[in-house]
């Protein structure tokens, strides 16, 4: 992901993401579903192991109370134990106990009988207190210590046996030690297998945002494209929701394009529209050599070519900054500009040979590159002997070279800095108009390209062109 | 020396006229693109002058027109329209020269001289072989009636295949006559050249005969024509 977009770093995690928050929801929401669904199974479950063992506490209870009876002795009456047949009961420590007991008055139990597997202990009575074990009540459960360091449920209820004059209590107890190691077993296993699920869901939670937003960066890889010259549209296969605005990005793009064409075609009527004129003026004054009007149009005339010239020149340069994912093959260029300069400067017997592999592509206009590569090779054409070489090949990454090299009598080092910085014609003695490599330099200069002279093989001027290359 | 003019600005095919005239040429005039491609195809002409935005058809649609017919007059175009895409244009069409006006009347007569001392020069008949046709008078060259596009070694090129065909040309032949004295000679770019010519005519036209050279094979042209 990191590829993609801005660098990684604090201000990017600064700002929302798409990815983080439908990540932080999923996260966030899931985690309570899942802490709330384990207290719910673990509190379950304990509880549901606790009122079995009550039930168990309570039937025995039963037993207990209803097999006790009270003898009348001489001595007084006397509670009398039923001969229950729990075995475990008889064990000593087993775990299970019962007992008699009555109040001691001092908020204790006065034991009566106990089983026998309480052997030298007894039950605790309740940690608030006899006093709420009333005759009638219901039974009361509680947790006490047992002998052998066990944890007791106890089950307690008080009853009158007349004509025992005190009420009797009687309590059944069983270890709960087991009861509360498969209460923690099942709530560690609770917690690993919910832990388990929860990074499952945010595992596929995240797959499905990567999975889902998939479309998205496809889109945004293909804007990427058409600036960077490798397409000049987006793809129309995206989802539903996508759709529209792939569309309304090929809308804007065909838009762009439109508005770039119309500005050329106005500008080249205009062209068209005043030039005509301007060459009647123009030859009608070169007629009158004498005449003062005559010179006075004639220099006008060409102060308005140069404006013309200027601002057309300025019209085309705003067009291009708008134009994107432009391409154009190079080695067809070269063609096409050899043959027509051959034709231009057949008098002289002009010989152009070019080179360029067949998958070397510009990033631009056709009609930049025709003007930049056309008025570089029209000028070696004007100073060269015969020989005119055009040679274009990948310049590192992005970029690729056009050089141009004449046989003619080159420029002085000294010189080549100045004609390119100030825009001077490098043609003024040369037959024909033109305006030489200033318009070359400023135009490659809108593409981010460069131009450097030096000297070529064959002791001629050799022009360097650095402009963008397109991915192919 | 009959000159067509075909400009519809009033003002300036007067002035042409006047230069022309003045010059001792006799001069037509066509004011539009209808008119000018019928006067071109229909009276023989040593040179014509075409302005490029016409009315009822514009200039590059005639020249096209023209040159598919057949006719091999040189024409300058003269336009408004200086870019390098339209001057492209103009000679793919089949123009011989291109001035961008505003122009001075003395460049003007200067161009077309030189136009018609080059159509006057080369008196030699026209070669043809299979659906290839090679005009040296114009310095042009078409296949199946469709101008090829050449650059001038390519044209070099072919025009000497063309004179032996059916021969076997070694590249050191070949080299010898494609570049002038003063030329390095790189022999490895005959090859290049046989690649970009075979790109343009038809990949069968030329064989290559392995350690031998080259050879223009007519038979192999007209069988694949039908």
């Amino acid at each position: 992901m990191k590829k993609r977009g801005a660098p990684f770093d604090l201000e990017t995690l600064r700002r929302p993401s798409l990815v983080r928050s439908l990540i932080w929801m999923a996260a966030v929401l899931g985690l309570i579903a899942l802490v709330t669904a384990g207290a719910a199974m673990t509190w379950f479950f304990q509880h549901s192991a606790l009122n079995r063992v009550e039930a168990q506490l309570n039937e025995k209870l039963d037993d207990l109370y209803a097999g006790t009876t009270v003898e009348s002795y001489p001595t007084g009456p006397e509670v009398i134990a039923p001969a229950l047949t729990d075995q475990a009961a008889l064990r000593a420590y087993s775990g299970h106990y019962w007992e008699i007991a009555e109040p001691d008055g001092k908020g204790g139990l006065k034991v009566i009988q106990p089983s026998r597997s309480l052997f030298d202990a007894d039950i605790k009575p309740p940690a608030d207190g006899v006093a709420r074990l009333k005759p009638g009540a219901p039974i009361h459960y509680y947790d006490s210590a047992g002998p052998n360091r066990q944890r007791l449920r106890v089950a307690a209820r008080a009853a009158i046996l007349p004509p025992y004059p005190r009420p009797v209590i009687f309590l059944t107890a069983d270890d709960r030690s087991d009861l509360d190691h498969d209460s923690r077993r099942f709530a560690e296993l609770a917690l690993i297998a919910l832990a388990l699920a929860g990074s499952a869901l945010i595992g596929g939670v995240v797959l499905q945002v990567r999975v889902g937003l998939r479309p998205l960066f496809r889109l945004q890889d293909q804007v990427a494209d058409v600036r960077k010259g490798k397409a000049d549209r987006v793809g129309t296969d995206y989802p539903v929701e996508l759709t529209p605005l792939a569309s309304e990005l090929n809308a804007l793009l065909d838009h762009n394009q439109e508005v770039v064409e119309r500005q050329r075609t106005h500008v080249g009527n205009l062209a068209h529209a005043l030039k005509t004129p301007l060459s009647v003026m123009q030859a009608e004054a070169e007629q009158r050599p004498n005449d003062p009007l005559a010179e006075v149009v004639a220099r006008q005339a060409l102060t308005m070519r140069e404006q013309v010239d200027h601002h057309l020149r300025r019209a085309r340069a705003a067009a291009r900054a708008q134009g994107l994912g432009e391409r154009t093959e190079v080695a067809p260029v070269l063609d096409e500009l050899s043959r027509t300069l051959e034709r231009i400067f057949g008098e002289r017997g002009v010989m152009i040979d070019w080179d360029a592999e067949d998958d070397l592509v510009f990033r631009g206009e056709r009609q930049d590159l025709l003007e930049l590569i056309g008025n570089v090779m029209e000028n070696a054409c004007k100073w060269c002997r015969r020989r005119v070489r055009a040679v274009a090949e990948p310049d590192g990454p992005g970029f690729l070279k056009v050089t141009v090299a004449d046989d003619g009598p080159g420029l002085p080092e000294d010189q080549r800095e100045a004609v390119l910085r100030r825009g001077e014609r490098l043609d003024e003695n040369a037959p024909g108009s033109g305006l030489g490599l200033s318009i070359v330099e400023e135009l490659a200069k809108a593409y981010g390209g460069a131009v450097s002279l030096g000297e070529s093989g064959w002791g001629g001027l050799l022009v360097e062109l650095r402009l963008p290359q397109a991915e192919a | 020396m009959r000159i067509l003019v075909v400009e519809d600005d009033p003002d300036l095919s007067r002035q042409l006229k006047q230069a022309l005239s003045d010059a001792g040429y006799a001069v037509d005039h066509a004011p539009d693109g209808e008119e000018g491609q019928y006067l071109g195809e229909n009276e023989p002409y040593d040179a014509i002058v075409l302005d490029l935005g016409l009315p009822k058809i514009d200039g590059v649609s005639v020249l096209e027109q023209w040159r598919r017919g057949g006719l091999a007059t040189p024409v300058l175009i003269l336009t408004a329209r200086g870019a390098w895409s339209e001057k492209v244009a103009g000679f793919d069409a089949g123009a011989d020269d291109y001035l961008t006006k505003p122009f001075h009347t003395e460049e003007l007569l200067a161009r077309l001289r030189a136009l018609l001392r080059r159509a006057a020069g080369h008196a030699a008949p026209s070669l043809s072989c299979g659906g290839l046709r090679l005009d040296p008078r114009a310095a042009r060259a078409s296949v199946n009636g469709e101008p090829l596009r050449l650059t001038s070694l390519e044209y070099r090129l072919l025009h000497y295949l063309m004179m032996h065909q059916g021969r076997v040309i070694g590249r050191s032949e070949l080299v010898e006559h494609l570049y002038d004295q003063d030329f390095d000679r790189d022999s490895n770019t005959i090859e290049v050249f046989i690649g970009r010519l075979r790109k343009k005519i038809g990949n069968d036209r030329i064989e290559t005969v392995r350690g031998l050279g080259y050879r223009l094979a007519p038979l192999a042209g007209e069988s694949a024509e039908g």
